[in-house]
Protein backbone atom coordinates (compact mmCIF):
# COMPACT_ATOMS: atom_id res chain seq x y z
CA UNK A 1 0.00 0.00 0.00
CA UNK A 2 1.28 3.47 -0.99
CA UNK A 3 1.89 6.14 1.69
CA UNK A 4 -0.61 8.70 1.82
CA UNK A 5 -0.38 11.93 -0.03
CA UNK A 6 0.90 14.76 1.80
CA UNK A 7 -0.36 18.09 1.95
CA UNK A 8 3.07 19.61 1.91
CA UNK A 9 6.20 17.52 1.53
CA UNK A 10 9.37 19.37 1.87
CA UNK A 11 12.51 17.77 1.51
CA UNK A 12 15.99 19.17 2.07
CA UNK A 13 15.26 23.23 0.77
CA UNK A 14 18.25 25.18 0.64
CA UNK A 15 18.05 29.26 0.01
CA UNK A 16 21.12 31.00 1.77
CA UNK A 17 21.32 34.57 1.46
CA UNK A 18 24.77 36.38 2.11
CA UNK A 19 25.96 36.74 5.54
CA UNK A 20 24.80 33.05 6.28
CA UNK A 21 21.29 33.79 6.87
CA UNK A 22 18.30 31.72 4.79
CA UNK A 23 17.47 27.75 5.02
CA UNK A 24 19.98 25.62 4.98
CA UNK A 25 18.71 22.09 4.00
CA UNK A 26 15.03 21.82 5.79
CA UNK A 27 12.49 18.86 5.62
CA UNK A 28 8.74 18.99 6.48
CA UNK A 29 5.59 17.08 6.12
CA UNK A 30 1.94 17.77 7.03
CA UNK A 31 -0.63 15.28 6.62
CA UNK A 32 -4.06 16.13 5.36
CA UNK A 33 -5.90 17.49 9.03
CA UNK A 34 -2.56 18.08 10.29
CA UNK A 35 -1.42 21.13 12.67
CA UNK A 36 2.52 21.63 11.66
CA UNK A 37 3.92 24.67 13.87
CA UNK A 38 7.32 25.87 13.42
CA UNK A 39 9.04 27.89 16.23
CA UNK A 40 12.27 29.51 16.51
CA UNK A 41 13.54 33.10 17.42
CA UNK A 42 13.48 36.20 15.20
CA UNK A 43 15.78 35.47 11.96
CA UNK A 44 15.40 31.27 12.48
CA UNK A 45 14.45 31.11 8.82
CA UNK A 46 11.00 30.57 9.47
CA UNK A 47 9.51 32.95 6.82
CA UNK A 48 11.96 32.35 4.29
CA UNK A 49 11.17 28.77 4.86
CA UNK A 50 7.03 29.75 4.24
CA UNK A 51 8.30 31.96 1.15
CA UNK A 52 10.12 28.54 -0.33
CA UNK A 53 6.95 26.44 0.04
CA UNK A 54 4.70 29.72 -1.16
CA UNK A 55 6.86 30.13 -4.45
CA UNK A 56 7.76 33.67 -3.24
CA UNK A 57 11.37 32.79 -3.47
CA UNK A 58 13.15 30.00 -5.26
CA UNK A 59 15.44 27.05 -3.77
CA UNK A 60 18.79 26.91 -4.65
CA UNK A 61 18.31 22.88 -3.74
CA UNK A 62 15.64 20.36 -2.49
CA UNK A 63 11.79 20.31 -3.29
CA UNK A 64 8.56 21.26 -2.48
CA UNK A 65 5.26 19.24 -3.19
CA UNK A 66 1.76 20.47 -2.29
CA UNK A 67 -0.72 17.33 -2.74
CA UNK A 68 2.17 15.56 -4.10
CA UNK A 69 2.71 17.94 -6.99
CA UNK A 70 5.96 19.40 -7.15
CA UNK A 71 6.39 23.34 -7.22
CA UNK A 72 8.08 23.82 -10.35
CA UNK A 73 5.77 21.99 -12.54
CA UNK A 74 3.13 22.72 -10.89
CA UNK A 75 -0.05 24.32 -12.40
CA UNK A 76 -1.27 27.64 -11.69
CA UNK A 77 -4.40 26.02 -10.52
CA UNK A 78 -2.65 24.00 -7.75
CA UNK A 79 -2.68 27.23 -6.23
CA UNK A 80 -6.71 27.64 -5.77
CA UNK A 81 -5.77 24.78 -2.86
CA UNK A 82 -3.64 26.45 -0.43
CA UNK A 83 -4.24 30.20 1.25
CA UNK A 84 -1.16 32.00 2.79
CA UNK A 85 -0.63 35.12 5.02
CA UNK A 86 2.91 35.79 5.06
CA UNK A 87 3.60 39.12 6.80
CA UNK A 88 1.37 41.78 4.78
CA UNK A 89 -2.27 40.92 4.79
CA UNK A 90 -3.76 41.21 0.99
CA UNK A 91 -5.95 43.94 1.67
CA UNK A 92 -6.14 47.38 -0.29
CA UNK A 93 -6.39 50.29 1.56
CA UNK A 94 -8.43 51.78 -1.28
CA UNK A 95 -10.87 49.04 -0.95
CA UNK A 96 -13.66 47.96 2.29
CA UNK A 97 -13.44 45.28 3.88
CA UNK A 98 -15.86 43.30 2.05
CA UNK A 99 -14.56 44.36 -1.03
CA UNK A 100 -10.79 43.17 -0.49
CA UNK A 101 -12.57 39.93 0.59
CA UNK A 102 -14.45 39.52 -3.04
CA UNK A 103 -10.95 40.47 -4.39
CA UNK A 104 -9.51 38.16 -2.70
CA UNK A 105 -12.19 35.10 -3.36
CA UNK A 106 -11.69 36.05 -6.99
CA UNK A 107 -8.03 36.06 -7.16
CA UNK A 108 -8.40 32.36 -5.53
CA UNK A 109 -10.41 31.67 -8.86
CA UNK A 110 -13.96 31.33 -7.01
CA UNK A 111 -16.36 32.67 -9.37
CA UNK A 112 -17.60 36.51 -9.33
CA UNK A 113 -21.32 34.77 -8.57
CA UNK A 114 -20.26 33.12 -5.31
CA UNK A 115 -17.36 35.32 -4.52
CA UNK A 116 -20.29 37.74 -2.69
CA UNK A 117 -21.16 34.53 -0.71
CA UNK A 118 -17.61 33.27 0.30
CA UNK A 119 -16.96 37.19 1.66
CA UNK A 120 -20.54 36.76 3.61
CA UNK A 121 -19.48 33.69 5.53
CA UNK A 122 -16.02 35.31 6.13
CA UNK A 123 -17.60 38.17 7.38
CA UNK A 124 -19.61 35.96 9.97
CA UNK A 125 -16.49 33.38 11.12
CA UNK A 126 -14.28 36.45 11.31
CA UNK A 127 -16.75 38.81 13.18
CA UNK A 128 -15.99 41.81 10.63
CA UNK A 129 -19.66 42.55 10.33
CA UNK A 130 -18.71 46.14 11.44
CA UNK A 131 -15.81 46.72 9.35
CA UNK A 132 -17.49 45.27 6.31
CA UNK A 133 -17.94 49.02 4.66
CA UNK A 134 -14.95 50.22 6.40
CA UNK A 135 -11.92 51.56 3.97
CA UNK A 136 -8.90 49.38 5.12
CA UNK A 137 -6.60 52.14 5.15
CA UNK A 138 -9.14 53.15 7.87
CA UNK A 139 -9.11 49.72 9.94
CA UNK A 140 -6.78 48.88 13.14
CA UNK A 141 -4.05 46.40 12.58
CA UNK A 142 -5.63 43.79 14.55
CA UNK A 143 -8.83 44.20 12.18
CA UNK A 144 -6.55 44.50 9.11
CA UNK A 145 -4.83 41.10 10.35
CA UNK A 146 -8.67 39.56 10.56
CA UNK A 147 -9.21 40.92 7.01
CA UNK A 148 -5.82 39.22 6.04
CA UNK A 149 -6.79 35.88 7.86
CA UNK A 150 -10.14 35.28 6.56
CA UNK A 151 -9.08 36.14 2.57
CA UNK A 152 -6.54 33.57 3.29
CA UNK A 153 -8.49 30.68 4.87
CA UNK A 154 -12.20 31.78 3.20
CA UNK A 155 -11.73 29.78 -0.15
CA UNK A 156 -11.51 26.50 2.11
CA UNK A 157 -8.09 25.70 0.81
CA UNK A 158 -6.47 22.36 1.07
CA UNK A 159 -3.34 23.79 2.24
CA UNK A 160 -3.10 26.78 4.93
CA UNK A 161 0.60 28.56 5.33
CA UNK A 162 0.17 31.29 8.21
CA UNK A 163 3.51 33.40 9.52
CA UNK A 164 3.08 34.79 12.81
CA UNK A 165 -1.17 34.78 12.64
CA UNK A 166 -1.62 36.14 15.80
CA UNK A 167 0.10 39.49 15.74
CA UNK A 168 -1.74 42.66 16.04
CA UNK A 169 -4.48 40.16 17.47
CA UNK A 170 -6.90 40.77 20.64
CA UNK A 171 -7.88 37.39 22.52
CA UNK A 172 -10.79 37.32 20.67
CA UNK A 173 -9.22 37.16 17.43
CA UNK A 174 -6.96 34.92 18.66
CA UNK A 175 -9.79 32.43 19.58
CA UNK A 176 -11.46 33.09 16.64
CA UNK A 177 -8.51 32.16 14.46
CA UNK A 178 -7.74 29.13 16.40
CA UNK A 179 -11.46 27.68 16.21
CA UNK A 180 -11.24 28.43 12.37
CA UNK A 181 -7.86 26.52 12.32
CA UNK A 182 -9.36 23.70 13.63
CA UNK A 183 -12.49 23.30 12.49
CA UNK A 184 -10.15 23.16 8.19
CA UNK A 185 -8.03 20.56 9.70
CA UNK A 186 -10.72 19.11 10.96
CA UNK A 187 -12.18 18.69 7.29
CA UNK A 188 -8.90 17.78 6.39
CA UNK A 189 -6.71 20.95 5.65
CA UNK A 190 -3.14 20.60 6.32
CA UNK A 191 -1.65 23.53 8.16
CA UNK A 192 1.60 25.07 8.68
CA UNK A 193 1.84 27.68 11.27
CA UNK A 194 5.19 29.47 12.89
CA UNK A 195 4.62 31.40 15.99
CA UNK A 196 6.77 33.34 18.44
CA UNK A 197 4.11 31.88 21.28
CA UNK A 198 4.73 28.41 22.54
CA UNK A 199 1.37 28.46 24.78
CA UNK A 200 -0.27 29.40 22.15
CA UNK A 201 1.00 26.79 19.24
CA UNK A 202 1.06 24.39 21.80
CA UNK A 203 -3.15 24.75 22.49
CA UNK A 204 -3.62 23.45 18.48
CA UNK A 205 -0.47 21.73 16.45
CA UNK A 206 -0.55 18.38 16.28
CA UNK A 207 3.49 18.86 15.70
CA UNK A 208 5.69 21.54 16.79
CA UNK A 209 9.08 22.09 15.07
CA UNK A 210 11.57 24.11 16.36
CA UNK A 211 13.44 26.38 13.85
CA UNK A 212 16.84 27.73 15.09
CA UNK A 213 20.11 28.84 12.37
CA UNK A 214 17.89 27.67 9.12
CA UNK A 215 17.65 24.05 10.25
CA UNK A 216 14.89 22.00 12.00
CA UNK A 217 17.07 20.80 14.97
CA UNK A 218 14.29 18.88 16.65
CA UNK A 219 10.85 18.60 17.65
CA UNK A 220 8.67 20.08 21.40
CA UNK A 221 5.95 18.03 22.36
CA UNK A 222 2.36 20.04 22.23
CA UNK A 223 1.57 18.13 25.40
CA UNK A 224 4.59 18.62 27.12
CA UNK A 225 4.74 20.46 30.57
CA UNK A 226 7.49 22.81 30.10
CA UNK A 227 7.58 23.58 26.86
CA UNK A 228 9.91 27.19 26.71
CA UNK A 229 12.58 25.23 29.52
CA UNK A 230 12.50 22.24 26.57
CA UNK A 231 12.84 25.06 23.66
CA UNK A 232 15.46 27.09 25.03
CA UNK A 233 17.04 23.88 26.21
CA UNK A 234 17.19 22.59 22.50
CA UNK A 235 18.01 26.13 21.10
CA UNK A 236 21.41 25.95 23.70
CA UNK A 237 22.67 22.93 22.38
CA UNK A 238 22.53 23.53 19.15
CA UNK A 239 24.02 26.50 18.92
CA UNK A 240 26.87 24.46 21.23
CA UNK A 241 27.05 22.04 18.92
CA UNK A 242 26.91 24.20 15.44
CA UNK A 243 30.46 26.02 15.53
CA UNK A 244 32.19 22.81 16.19
CA UNK A 245 30.00 20.60 13.17
CA UNK B 1 -5.90 31.88 -18.90
CA UNK B 2 -8.76 34.05 -20.67
CA UNK B 3 -11.13 33.84 -17.32
CA UNK B 4 -8.77 34.07 -15.50
CA UNK B 5 -7.53 37.27 -17.45
CA UNK B 6 -11.05 39.06 -16.95
CA UNK B 7 -11.27 38.32 -13.26
CA UNK B 8 -7.65 39.81 -12.82
CA UNK B 9 -8.90 42.46 -14.88
CA UNK B 10 -11.68 42.79 -13.02
CA UNK B 11 -9.75 43.55 -9.83
CA UNK B 12 -7.37 45.51 -10.98
CA UNK B 13 -10.39 48.24 -11.94
CA UNK B 14 -12.04 47.81 -9.18
CA UNK B 15 -8.96 48.76 -7.26
CA UNK B 16 -8.25 51.58 -9.72
CA UNK B 17 -11.61 52.90 -9.48
CA UNK B 18 -11.78 52.73 -5.62
CA UNK B 19 -8.57 54.58 -5.62
CA UNK B 20 -8.34 58.29 -5.55
CA UNK B 21 -4.88 58.28 -7.08
CA UNK B 22 -6.34 57.56 -10.99
CA UNK B 23 -9.15 59.84 -10.41
CA UNK B 24 -6.58 63.00 -8.77
CA UNK B 25 -4.21 61.93 -12.10
CA UNK B 26 -6.84 62.12 -14.52
CA UNK B 27 -8.61 65.82 -13.31
CA UNK B 28 -5.00 66.87 -12.88
CA UNK B 29 -4.25 66.01 -16.70
CA UNK B 30 -7.32 67.60 -18.10
CA UNK B 31 -8.23 70.14 -15.93
CA UNK B 32 -4.53 71.14 -15.36
CA UNK B 33 -3.61 71.21 -19.45
CA UNK B 34 -7.00 72.94 -20.26
CA UNK B 35 -5.96 76.10 -17.99
CA UNK B 36 -2.32 76.12 -19.28
CA UNK B 37 -3.72 76.11 -22.73
CA UNK B 38 -6.18 78.55 -22.65
CA UNK B 39 -3.60 80.82 -20.41
CA UNK B 40 -0.89 80.64 -23.43
CA UNK B 41 -3.36 81.52 -25.59
CA UNK B 42 -4.33 84.66 -24.08
CA UNK B 43 -1.10 85.46 -23.20
CA UNK B 44 -0.25 85.08 -26.74
CA UNK B 45 -3.02 87.22 -27.51
CA UNK B 46 -1.69 89.85 -25.52
CA UNK B 47 1.40 90.16 -27.49
CA UNK B 48 3.45 88.41 -24.13
CA UNK B 49 6.81 87.85 -25.72
CA UNK B 50 7.94 84.97 -23.50
CA UNK B 51 4.99 82.96 -23.81
CA UNK B 52 4.98 83.39 -28.01
CA UNK B 53 8.67 82.41 -27.72
CA UNK B 54 7.72 79.53 -25.71
CA UNK B 55 4.72 78.52 -28.50
CA UNK B 56 7.55 78.93 -31.11
CA UNK B 57 5.77 77.52 -34.56
CA UNK B 58 2.87 78.01 -33.46
CA UNK B 59 2.88 81.14 -32.63
CA UNK B 60 1.09 82.44 -35.77
CA UNK B 61 -1.19 80.02 -36.06
CA UNK B 62 -4.94 80.59 -34.93
CA UNK B 63 -8.36 78.86 -35.20
CA UNK B 64 -8.38 75.20 -34.08
CA UNK B 65 -5.02 74.26 -35.01
CA UNK B 66 -3.83 76.61 -32.60
CA UNK B 67 -5.68 75.58 -30.03
CA UNK B 68 -4.87 71.83 -30.93
CA UNK B 69 -0.83 72.63 -31.06
CA UNK B 70 -1.09 74.25 -27.72
CA UNK B 71 -2.75 71.49 -26.27
CA UNK B 72 -0.26 69.18 -27.65
CA UNK B 73 2.79 71.02 -26.81
CA UNK B 74 1.60 70.85 -23.33
CA UNK B 75 0.10 67.48 -23.34
CA UNK B 76 3.65 65.81 -24.80
CA UNK B 77 5.77 66.83 -21.35
CA UNK B 78 3.20 67.02 -18.67
CA UNK B 79 0.98 64.02 -19.98
CA UNK B 80 4.13 61.83 -19.64
CA UNK B 81 4.61 62.71 -16.13
CA UNK B 82 1.29 62.47 -15.09
CA UNK B 83 1.10 58.79 -17.28
CA UNK B 84 4.33 57.56 -15.59
CA UNK B 85 2.82 58.57 -11.91
CA UNK B 86 -0.05 56.78 -12.76
CA UNK B 87 2.28 53.44 -13.91
CA UNK B 88 4.31 53.96 -11.20
CA UNK B 89 1.47 54.26 -8.77
CA UNK B 90 -0.55 50.80 -9.95
CA UNK B 91 2.63 48.82 -10.06
CA UNK B 92 4.82 49.92 -7.24
CA UNK B 93 2.02 50.72 -4.53
CA UNK B 94 1.82 46.87 -4.48
CA UNK B 95 5.63 46.57 -3.33
CA UNK B 96 5.41 49.70 -1.42
CA UNK B 97 2.20 48.80 0.74
CA UNK B 98 3.26 45.21 0.85
CA UNK B 99 0.15 43.92 -0.67
CA UNK B 100 2.90 41.92 -3.40
CA UNK B 101 3.40 39.02 -1.22
CA UNK B 102 -1.27 38.32 -1.45
CA UNK B 103 -0.39 38.13 -5.32
CA UNK B 104 1.95 35.06 -5.08
CA UNK B 105 0.61 31.66 -4.64
CA UNK B 106 -2.30 32.15 -6.59
CA UNK B 107 -4.30 30.76 -9.88
CA UNK B 108 -3.86 33.45 -11.54
CA UNK B 109 -0.45 34.40 -12.50
CA UNK B 110 1.74 37.39 -11.66
CA UNK B 111 2.19 38.16 -15.17
CA UNK B 112 -1.73 38.05 -16.25
CA UNK B 113 -1.94 40.46 -13.14
CA UNK B 114 0.62 42.76 -14.56
CA UNK B 115 -0.80 42.34 -18.46
CA UNK B 116 -4.55 43.17 -16.49
CA UNK B 117 -2.65 46.08 -14.87
CA UNK B 118 -1.50 47.35 -18.37
CA UNK B 119 -4.91 46.58 -19.36
CA UNK B 120 -6.77 48.70 -16.87
CA UNK B 121 -4.30 51.29 -17.44
CA UNK B 122 -4.98 51.29 -21.09
CA UNK B 123 -8.47 51.63 -20.55
CA UNK B 124 -8.25 54.72 -18.18
CA UNK B 125 -5.94 56.68 -20.54
CA UNK B 126 -8.61 56.45 -23.48
CA UNK B 127 -10.88 57.56 -21.16
CA UNK B 128 -8.37 60.46 -20.05
CA UNK B 129 -7.86 60.97 -24.01
CA UNK B 130 -11.72 61.39 -24.93
CA UNK B 131 -12.10 63.60 -21.87
CA UNK B 132 -9.67 65.62 -23.02
CA UNK B 133 -10.85 66.11 -26.36
CA UNK B 134 -13.86 66.78 -25.16
CA UNK B 135 -12.97 69.79 -22.62
CA UNK B 136 -10.37 71.04 -25.65
CA UNK B 137 -13.48 71.45 -28.05
CA UNK B 138 -15.66 73.25 -25.30
CA UNK B 139 -12.86 75.83 -25.11
CA UNK B 140 -12.76 75.83 -28.66
CA UNK B 141 -16.57 76.43 -29.16
CA UNK B 142 -16.28 78.80 -26.36
CA UNK B 143 -13.60 80.83 -27.96
CA UNK B 144 -16.05 81.09 -31.25
CA UNK B 145 -13.66 79.02 -33.55
CA UNK B 146 -17.57 76.87 -34.09
CA UNK B 147 -17.97 79.64 -36.59
CA UNK B 148 -15.01 81.22 -37.41
CA UNK B 149 -12.92 78.04 -38.36
CA UNK B 150 -15.37 75.15 -38.51
CA UNK B 151 -13.43 73.45 -41.08
CA UNK B 152 -10.22 73.25 -38.50
CA UNK B 153 -12.45 71.42 -36.29
CA UNK B 154 -10.77 68.03 -38.01
CA UNK B 155 -7.64 68.85 -36.25
CA UNK B 156 -9.14 68.02 -32.78
CA UNK B 157 -8.48 64.56 -33.20
CA UNK B 158 -5.10 64.80 -32.84
CA UNK B 159 -5.24 65.06 -29.20
CA UNK B 160 -7.00 61.88 -28.29
CA UNK B 161 -4.04 60.01 -30.63
CA UNK B 162 -1.34 62.23 -28.82
CA UNK B 163 -3.16 60.81 -25.54
CA UNK B 164 -2.74 57.46 -26.14
CA UNK B 165 0.50 57.33 -27.45
CA UNK B 166 2.02 59.18 -24.66
CA UNK B 167 0.53 56.62 -22.87
CA UNK B 168 1.86 53.77 -24.42
CA UNK B 169 5.55 55.16 -24.18
CA UNK B 170 5.17 55.47 -20.73
CA UNK B 171 4.97 51.37 -20.27
CA UNK B 172 8.65 51.33 -19.14
CA UNK B 173 8.05 53.31 -15.96
CA UNK B 174 5.77 50.07 -15.24
CA UNK B 175 8.53 47.62 -15.70
CA UNK B 176 11.16 50.13 -13.62
CA UNK B 177 8.86 50.12 -10.92
CA UNK B 178 8.17 46.49 -10.88
CA UNK B 179 12.53 45.64 -11.02
CA UNK B 180 12.98 48.60 -8.83
CA UNK B 181 10.17 47.40 -5.73
CA UNK B 182 8.72 50.60 -5.46
CA UNK B 183 7.23 54.21 -6.59
CA UNK B 184 10.04 56.36 -6.80
CA UNK B 185 12.01 54.19 -9.24
CA UNK B 186 8.86 54.00 -11.50
CA UNK B 187 8.78 58.39 -11.18
CA UNK B 188 12.56 58.48 -11.73
CA UNK B 189 11.90 56.72 -15.16
CA UNK B 190 9.63 58.86 -15.99
CA UNK B 191 11.82 61.61 -15.70
CA UNK B 192 14.12 59.55 -17.63
CA UNK B 193 12.06 59.54 -20.65
CA UNK B 194 11.05 63.09 -20.51
CA UNK B 195 14.72 64.15 -20.43
CA UNK B 196 15.34 61.93 -23.35
CA UNK B 197 12.20 63.07 -25.57
CA UNK B 198 13.45 66.41 -24.94
CA UNK B 199 17.12 65.65 -26.00
CA UNK B 200 15.73 63.90 -29.16
CA UNK B 201 13.73 66.78 -29.57
CA UNK B 202 16.12 69.69 -29.17
CA UNK B 203 18.94 68.24 -31.57
CA UNK B 204 16.23 67.66 -34.06
CA UNK B 205 16.38 63.64 -34.59
CA UNK B 206 12.96 62.69 -33.08
CA UNK B 207 10.97 62.46 -35.97
CA UNK B 208 11.66 58.72 -36.07
CA UNK B 209 12.43 57.68 -32.32
CA UNK B 210 9.11 56.60 -30.42
CA UNK B 211 9.47 58.72 -27.74
CA UNK B 212 9.23 61.83 -29.94
CA UNK B 213 7.36 61.31 -32.64
CA UNK B 214 3.90 61.75 -31.91
CA UNK B 215 4.64 64.85 -30.22
CA UNK B 216 6.21 66.62 -32.75
CA UNK B 217 3.11 65.01 -35.05
CA UNK B 218 0.58 66.86 -33.05
CA UNK B 219 2.33 69.96 -32.31
CA UNK B 220 3.11 70.21 -36.53
CA UNK B 221 1.38 67.21 -38.25
CA UNK B 222 3.48 68.02 -41.63
CA UNK B 223 6.77 67.83 -39.92
CA UNK B 224 6.68 64.04 -39.08
CA UNK B 225 5.20 61.21 -41.78
CA UNK B 226 2.57 59.64 -39.96
CA UNK B 227 4.13 55.99 -40.11
CA UNK B 228 6.27 57.15 -37.78
CA UNK B 229 4.01 57.14 -35.41
CA UNK B 230 3.13 53.37 -36.22
CA UNK B 231 6.43 52.49 -34.33
CA UNK B 232 5.47 53.89 -31.31
CA UNK B 233 3.43 50.61 -30.37
CA UNK B 234 6.84 48.86 -30.13
CA UNK B 235 7.53 50.16 -26.75
CA UNK B 236 4.65 49.39 -24.68
CA UNK B 237 4.86 45.85 -26.65
CA UNK B 238 8.50 45.60 -25.26
CA UNK B 239 8.23 46.71 -22.66
CA UNK B 240 4.88 45.26 -21.90
CA UNK B 241 6.45 41.31 -21.89
CA UNK B 242 9.49 42.49 -20.05
CA UNK B 243 6.75 43.09 -16.99
CA UNK B 244 5.02 40.41 -17.61
CA UNK B 245 8.40 38.60 -17.73
CA UNK B 246 9.77 40.50 -14.50
CA UNK B 247 6.17 40.04 -12.47
CA UNK B 248 6.51 35.80 -13.61
CA UNK B 249 10.14 35.33 -12.20
CA UNK B 250 9.53 38.14 -9.13
CA UNK B 251 11.19 36.99 -5.73
CA UNK B 252 10.54 38.47 -2.25
CA UNK B 253 14.31 38.45 -1.85
CA UNK B 254 14.66 41.71 -0.98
Amino acid sequence: MSAPVQRLDVRGIVREFSGGAGVHGIDLAIAPGEIHAIVGLNGAGKTTLMRLVLGMLRPEAGTVSIDGVHLHDAPAALWAGVGQLVEHPLAYAELDGRSNLVVAARLHGIGRRHAGEVADRAIAEFDLARYAEVRASRLSLGNLQRVGLAAALQHEPRLVVLDEPTNALDPAGVILLREALLRRAAAGAGILVSSHHLDEVARIADRITVINAGRAIGALDPAGIDLERAFFAMLHADDLERPAA
Amino acid sequence: MSALFGTAVAVEAQKALASRVMISIAALVVGGIAVLSVGMLLGAATGDEQILAKMGPLAGVGGWAGLVGVVAQITAAGGVVAFGVALSWMFGREFADGTVGGLFALPVRRSTIALAKLTVYFMWAVGVAILLAAVVAVIGLALGYGSTDATGLGELVRIPVLVVLTALLCVPAAWVATIGRGLLPGIGATVVLVVIAQVFAVIGIGEWVPLVAPALWAITPDAVPVASLFLVPSVPLAFGVLCALAWSRLQLDR
